[in-house]
């Protein structure tokens, strides 16, 4: 919640990914709320695009993993978000990356990772979710960021006012999809053609795409998996990372590199396309036609900012969970030393 | 061919200053003709302050089961009723406006649109009910009908910047324009049978003086019709008009009770000093008017958004709203439940009469389409998702009723709102914040 007169809170980053399919995702989310910690952003929607309630409940894991302190029951409370989740009617399969960290259980054989997904209905309204965190938001302070097909996107644009709202409420629309160079078509893409045609034809704002071809850019680490992840003995991501290749591996990380530029634009850690158009073919293939007045870039990689950028991922990924303060609330201490202090009291009759 | 002149559907009876609608009569149809189907109803009963979840929302779904401590009164209309989980109204969060829920949820109940916060400049949408009325409303004598219980004023700031005409009215015509709930059965009475308008004041007081019976002015009218009827349409017209009758009887008896209530006090003509029998007055008029086909579309505010009215008939002598800003209290959320209870108490009591009323092979409750519900789930927290909302008849055969539907989470009520309109004969393409229409209700 938002209030007026009071400041414009941090941009706000509506997610939309087929959480599971692939570990950078998961990452990316990670990195996403690391840098919430570090009030840089809030993250204000999650939408899985992937039709299974294990998908749903990673996400719902993870967001209360960073929204509160962990016990040893891993008993966080705090805010949940309705995660929405793409209903087709066919439940895609699930992965390890979903089943490790959902599986584990406490000494009393509960669940570790406590969340409230049993059922469709326990899932919300794709459309909904997205259109309705975009009302919550100042204009130009939301960034959207898809990491799977653009099928909810390309749905929520549908809706009468779609357009206009997003134009209204949206810096840019980060897309972890796409190839921008050799190499086969990319499978986010390929997992819905005309969601994506769409997408890319229609949407009102700057879009930059993180091309498949990013994917070995400056890769997580494995090496530092454990070392990173050690202060925490249950963290969901940790778990997904565990369970989603041999150890020690690196991870792909095309996700996190759209997710970094697009909470930090100008840091200078990427080089941008010219200005362009990005369209998608029959075959899924995505191609970029330069074009002065084109409102599309992609990223393409830097090099030189390879371990920097590697650092920042382990950083933010691995990064303690900050319990969100009430923004408008100050600090009790801070309240208490704002009060008078009562003055000694006097004897009386006072001296003369 | 064997043919006859039907009656015609808006027949009235006639007399000085005064004309009575029908109700549904076979001689209105055709002589071997396909069976009349009756007309469908839609309408929209409010209460205010959210409801008290714990005891509203039941775990299961699918079938009805046992119904929760609220819904209990409605126990023996179950299967007349469709319970519904996880409607949100977007529109009716802060979003960026800052305080003010309950002059939001109010005004964006059936608009689906968030209301423009201010005292003065007041701005929202046309809510569902008027949609459907500007389109079939020349159907009827009335193409809708306002009603409530409690007065309430239409100007000023009723909510943290929220002008009252958001908390204090359900019924939009347009987006700056609500329609305010006529509060008074005996203001109500007089739309729905009295002409008043050919009424000089001295026949008024005079026909106020003598006490007569509306149902006296037309008593020739009456007489020429029941010379043509048979003998179901006899006494399906004697039941009508006995019920109206029942009313005036009611209407008289309320105005003297006030008198011995509080005769030092300054209260409304005609307003019951008892909410129940405030509430059955009024509904029993919205009945006739259902019955006899003079609107097809209304908008109930129980109490205005907000109210802190207090209770004491059934010992509770806290305000509403304070009452529901419980902090947890035990004490205080059982006076809650309490008032939710009665409400739904009330609501059973109509349903009965509904149900009791014939209408071609079913009942008035058959035919009819009855929103009850909230524009807050819990009015601790002013939330706005997973709103307490029932609706009561078929639809006139259209919904199966006896179960609960929990749909997705953020699920608009305008997707409900939108498939009602269907039912209503108007079709449009989206209302309010729709993304569809909610599956599971229709039969088919």
């Amino acid at each position: 919640m938002q209030f007026p007169g009071m400041g414009r809170p941090q941009v706000g980053f509506i997610i939309d990914a087929d959480l599971g399919n692939s570990i950078d995702d998961v990452l990316a989310l990670a990195l996403l709320y690391g840098l919430e910690g570090k009030n840089e952003c809030r993250v204000v929607a999650t939408v899985t695009s992937k039709s299974n309630f294990q998908s749903a409940a990673l996400f719902e894991v993870i967001g209360r993993f960073y929204a509160g302190a962990v016990s040893a029951a891993f008993a966080a409370v705090g805010r949940t978000l309705p995660v929405g989740m793409t209903g087709n009617g066919k439940s895609s399969p699930s992965t390890p990356i979903l089943d490790a960290p959902l599986a584990r259980k406490t000494p009393e054989n509960t669940p570790l990772y406590v969340h409230g997904i049993e059922s469709f209905n326990d899932t919300a309204d794709p459309l909904a979710v997205l259109r309705n965190a975009l009302t919550a938001q100042h204009d130009q302070n939301a960034i959207v960021f898809l990491a799977g097909p653009a099928t909810n996107l390309a749905k929520m644009l549908e809706l009468p006012g779609a357009v206009d709202l997003v134009a209204a409420k949206v810096r840019y629309l980060v897309v972890s999809a796409g190839r921008f160079g050799a190499g086969d078509n990319d499978p986010q893409i390929v997992a819905d053609i005309p969601a994506a045609q769409k997408l890319f034809a229609n949407w009102p704002t700057p879009v930059i795409a993180a091309g498949a071809e990013l994917s070995s850019f400056a890769p997580f680490p494995g090496a530092l998996v454990d070392p990173n992840f050690a202060w925490s003995k249950a963290h969901p991501v940790l778990d997904a990372y565990l369970a989603a290749g041999k150890m020690p591996y690196d991870a792909p990380t095309t996700a996190m590199h759209a997710a970094l530029y697009a909470a930090r634009p100008k840091a200078d850690l990427y080089k941008l396309s010219s200005s362009g158009t990005i369209t998608v073919d029959a075959n899924g293939r995505t191609a970029f036609t330069p074009a002065a007045n084109g409102k599309h870039n992609y990223l393409i990689a830097d090099p030189a900012q390879a371990e920097t950028i590697t650092k920042i991922f382990v950083e933010l990924a691995s990064a303690k969970p900050v319990p969100r303060q009430p923004r408008f609330r100050r600090p009790q201490a801070d309240v208490d030393a704002a009060k008078p202090k009562p003055e000694p009291a006097k004897p009386y009759p006072p001296k003369p | 061919m064997i043919t006859r002149k039907a009656l015609p559907r808006r027949t009235f009876l006639r007399g000085l200053g005064a004309a009575v609608g029908l109700p549904f009569l076979d001689a209105m149809a055709p002589a071997l003709s396909a069976a009349p189907k009756a007309p469908v109803r839609m309408a929209f009963v409010y209460v205010p302050n959210g409801i008290d979840m714990r005891h509203w929302n039941p775990e299961w779904e699918g079938p009805m089961q046992e119904l929760p401590r609220i819904l209990k009164p409605l126990e023996q209309f179950k299967s007349d009723i469709t319970l519904f989980g996880n409607l949100t109204h977007n529109n009716g969060r802060a979003l960026l406006d800052g305080a003010g829920d309950h002059g939001r949820c109010c005004g964006a109940y059936l608009t689906g649109v968030q209301p423009r916060k201010s005292a003065v400049d007041i701005k929202v949408g046309i809510s569902c009910d008027q949609i459907v009325a500007n389109e079939i409303g020349h159907l009827t004598r009335f193409p809708s009908l306002e009603v409530g219980l409690e007065d309430a004023r239409q100007a000023g700031d009723c909510d943290s910047g929220y002008s009252c005409a958001y908390t204090n009215n359900l019924a939009w015509r347009s987006e700056k324009q609500p329609l305010p709930p006529v509060l008074d059965p005996r203001a109500l009475f007089e739309r729905l049978f009295g002409t008043g308008a050919n009424l000089t004041p001295e026949e008024r007081a005079r026909q106020t003086k003598f006490r007569r019976s509306i149902l006296d002015f037309v008593s020739e009218d009456t007489k020429r019709l029941q010379l043509n009827l048979g003998p179901t349409d006899k006494r399906k017209l004697d039941e009508y008009l006995s019920s109206i009758r029942e009313i005036e009887r009611q209407l008289q008896k309320a105005e003297t009770d006030n008198a011995q209530v509080d005769p030092g006090m300054p209260k409304p003509y005609g307003v019951p000093a008892d909410f129940a029998e405030h509430f059955r007055l009024m509904t029993n008029m919205i009945t006739v008017a259902f019955q006899a086909d003079m609107t097809r579309v209304l908008t109930f505010l129980v109490t205005r958004e907000g109210t802190s009215r207090p209770y004491r008939e059934i010992g509770i002598p806290d305000g509403h709203h304070p009452l529901t800003h419980h902090r947890n209290d035990p004490a205080l959320m059982e006076k809650v439940a309490q008032i939710n209870t009665y409400h739904t108490t009330q609501l059973a009591g109509w349903f009965e009469k509904l149900k009791s009323t014939k209408e071609g092979d079913g009942s008035l409750l058959d035919n009819s389409m009855i929103v009850y519900g909230a524009g807050l789930s819990d009015g601790n927290r002013h939330t706005h998702e997973d709103l307490p909302t029932l609706i009561a008849g078929r639809a006139g055969g259209a919904f199966k009723g006896g179960r609960r539907i929990v749909y997705r989470k953020e699920t608009p009520m305008c997707n409900l709102f939108l498939t009602m309109m269907d039912r209503m004969g108007v079709h449009a393409e989206h209302f309010g914040d729709s993304t569809g229409r909610v599956d599971g209700l229709n039969l088919s």
